[in-house]
């Protein structure tokens, strides 16, 4: 990497909200991505465990931020502002990065920017596609969203009324016996089991307005399978069902707001089937598609340093003191003074 | 008797002018029996399983059409239904002419208040019939001589569950917020003012209820239980 030039600006970034403590280094200047490290905890069976998350997290972070340091060939002293994810998220998990934050922004007197964990999932999909105003459809283990900037801020028009649709596909595959582990080789066990299958009667399809519905999917998909449906055929119609449903509510959307671009963020925006889907929507009403770049699409520090760039360079930073964590910060109660400015835009001013 | 005037079957549809290409539909202006007629097409989404495809346009165009007849003799205001053909997905109903509830709010702001509250008072109506109308958005009001009509009863179901009804009301409160956020407030509240009137004291459970979605939606507790985290 090489040195940092006048007036360069960097960002060190941390996420830490679910399973991944990340730490990412950006730059106002190409390449703009300098460091991308990751620490992730995996469960040996079931889901989350947020004091287990949180110890391992407490024995990596120092390391993380090291090493990203060391990958972007900069001291700490070469660093500008330190932003980091202070929700939504797990509270044990987010205080661990947020905690790691403040140390750093309060030792070396550092701006401390604070960023929404969901709002940096869009920015990635935006900085990555280079699509400056879409429909962002983010989908992810806790978080089924429809979003899209409307008059300041990135506004909801579309959410699911009860779980996730990544909480829906690991709920299932535990459940029917097939994970974890839940991804292997970048496929979901319900991906690798709805391989040869077919679609069966029996799984609701609930829409309602723009919002998506999953409980009740979940529900008829066991008891289907009870029932001596064949697991493959089931698999493939719950995925079918499913993702037709979040991307008819981006459909929706765009149909609402008159917006030419759709994108994917999210843990599960690597989904092949689901960008297909996406892609062959966004045809239908010659609007541009492009998922978030694979490398972005799960939890990373990159996303929180990108955010946190834009933010920092539009006069958004905290009091080390008041930088409290916000397990439940929704994406629609955050100003976004910067839109559409990316990295990469001549600077502010 | 007057001949009847011929009417384009959905093959044919091509030939008359689009009004909207909606996320579902195909709206066409045309005539049916003489009457100036909207013809709604729904598609089969080509990112749909073949099977959901039909069974969505099937059930859609058979329950739009159920429901419209419901509401009209409730007396909420609807366009009136000419024709169905649930095979092909196709509706034929009165062409209803106007500007949208969302145009005249985005054009005189509070002015159109009066609409607002005519527009809950339509879906109060909807309710007592038994009906929920699942997209009550400001897109899907049309302002017609001084009052609104109630379009796009294709996501509209039977049902008269406080949930469902609730839902109603939360969704139209998200469009303002989404669409018209610095009027979302005092729109909302004219909306429920004119909900109330027509559905009287039972309205207010349901108002209740939509405040318990609204933060549902925050604060869903399953959202934090999973391997690929909130993330």
């Amino acid at each position: 990497m090489p040195p940092k030039g006048a007036g360069e600006v960097l960002v060190l970034g941390i996420e830490s909200t679910a399973h991944t403590f990340g730490v990412g280094i950006v730059s106002t200047r190409p390449p703009i991505v300098r460091a991308d490290v990751r620490r992730r905890w995996t469960p040996r069976e079931g889901g989350i465990l947020p004091r287990e998350v949180a110890e391992f997290f407490s024995l990596h972070a120092g390391e993380a931020v090291a090493e990203a340091l060391g990958e972007a060939g900069v001291s700490i002293g070469d660093i500008d502002a330190v932003a980091v994810a202070l929700g939504p998220g797990m509270g044990p998990a987010l205080r661990v990065g947020a905690t790691v934050a403040r140390a750093l922004s309060a030792k070396y007197g550092k701006p401390l920017v604070p960023v929404n964990h969901a709002v940096a999932h869009v920015e990635a999909a935006r900085f990555s596609t280079g699509l400056r105003d879409p429909v962002a459809l983010y989908v992810a283990g806790g978080n089924t969203t429809v979003v899209s900037f409307v008059a300041g801020r990135y506004r909801t028009f579309g959410e699911t009324l009860d779980i996730a649709l990544g909480n829906l596909l690991d709920t299932f595959a535990r459940e029917a016996g097939i994970a974890p582990p839940y991804v292997v080789g970048g496929l979901h066990a319900v991906d690798r089991c709805a391989e040869g299958g077919g679609f069966v009667e029996g799984i609701p399809y609930v829409v309602k307005g723009q919002d998506v519905s999953f409980s009740g999917i979940l529900t008829a998909a066991l008891r289907l399978l009870r029932g001596g449906a064949r697991l493959r055929d089931v698999c493939y119609t719950l995925r079918e069902v499913a993702f037709s449903s979040v991307v008819e509510v981006t459909e929706r959307c765009l149909a609402h707001t008159g917006k030419r671009q759709a994108t994917l963020t999210g843990g599960v925006a690597a989904n092949r089937l689901l960008n297909e889907k996406m892609g062959l929507m966004a045809r239908l009403h010659g609007a541009a598609y492009k998922p978030v770049d694979v490398m972005l699409s799960g939890d990373n520090g990159v996303m929180i340093a990108l955010t946190g760039l834009a933010a920092y360079l539009h006069g958004v930073t905290i009091d080390p003191g008041e930088a409290y964590i916000r397990q439940r910060w929704r994406i629609d109660e955050v100003d976004i003074p910067w839109y559409p400015w990316l990295p990469g835009d001549p600077p502010p001013g | 008797m007057v001949p009847l005037a011929p009417w384009r079957p959905a093959a044919g549809l091509e030939g008359l002018p689009l009004l909207k290409r909606g996320a579902e539909a195909e709206i066409r202006l045309g005539e049916f029996m003489g009457l100036p007629a909207v013809f709604k097409l729904r598609v089969r989404k080509p990112y749909m399983h073949p099977r959901l495809a039909e069974r969505l346009v099937r059930l859609r165009t058979r329950r739009e059409a159920r429901v419209i007849a419901a509401a009209r003799a409730a007396g909420v205001s609807a366009p009136a239904l000419l024709a169905v053909f649930p095979s092909m997905g196709l509706i034929v109903m009165e062409h209803v002419e106007g500007p949208l509830l969302k145009e005249v709010i985005d054009r005189r702001g509070l002015e159109a208040g009066g609409l607002v509250e005519e527009a809950g008072y339509n879906l109060g109506l909807l309710h007592r019939a038994g009906v929920v109308h699942g997209d009550p958005t400001t897109s899907n009001y049309i302002v017609r001589g001084g009052g609104v009509v109630l379009i796009d009863y294709g996501l509209a179901e039977f049902s008269s569950s406080v949930e469902d009804r609730a839902v109603d009301l939360h969704l139209f409160r998200r469009a303002v917020e989404s669409t018209h956020a610095p009027l979302a407030g005092e729109l909302y509240s004219l909306y429920t003012r004119g909900y109330l009137r027509a559905v009287g004291e039972g309205g207010v459970e349901v108002l209740r209820r939509a405040e318990e979605i609204r933060l549902r939606g925050r604060y869903v507790r399953e959202r934090r239980r999973s391997v690929w985290g909130v993330g």
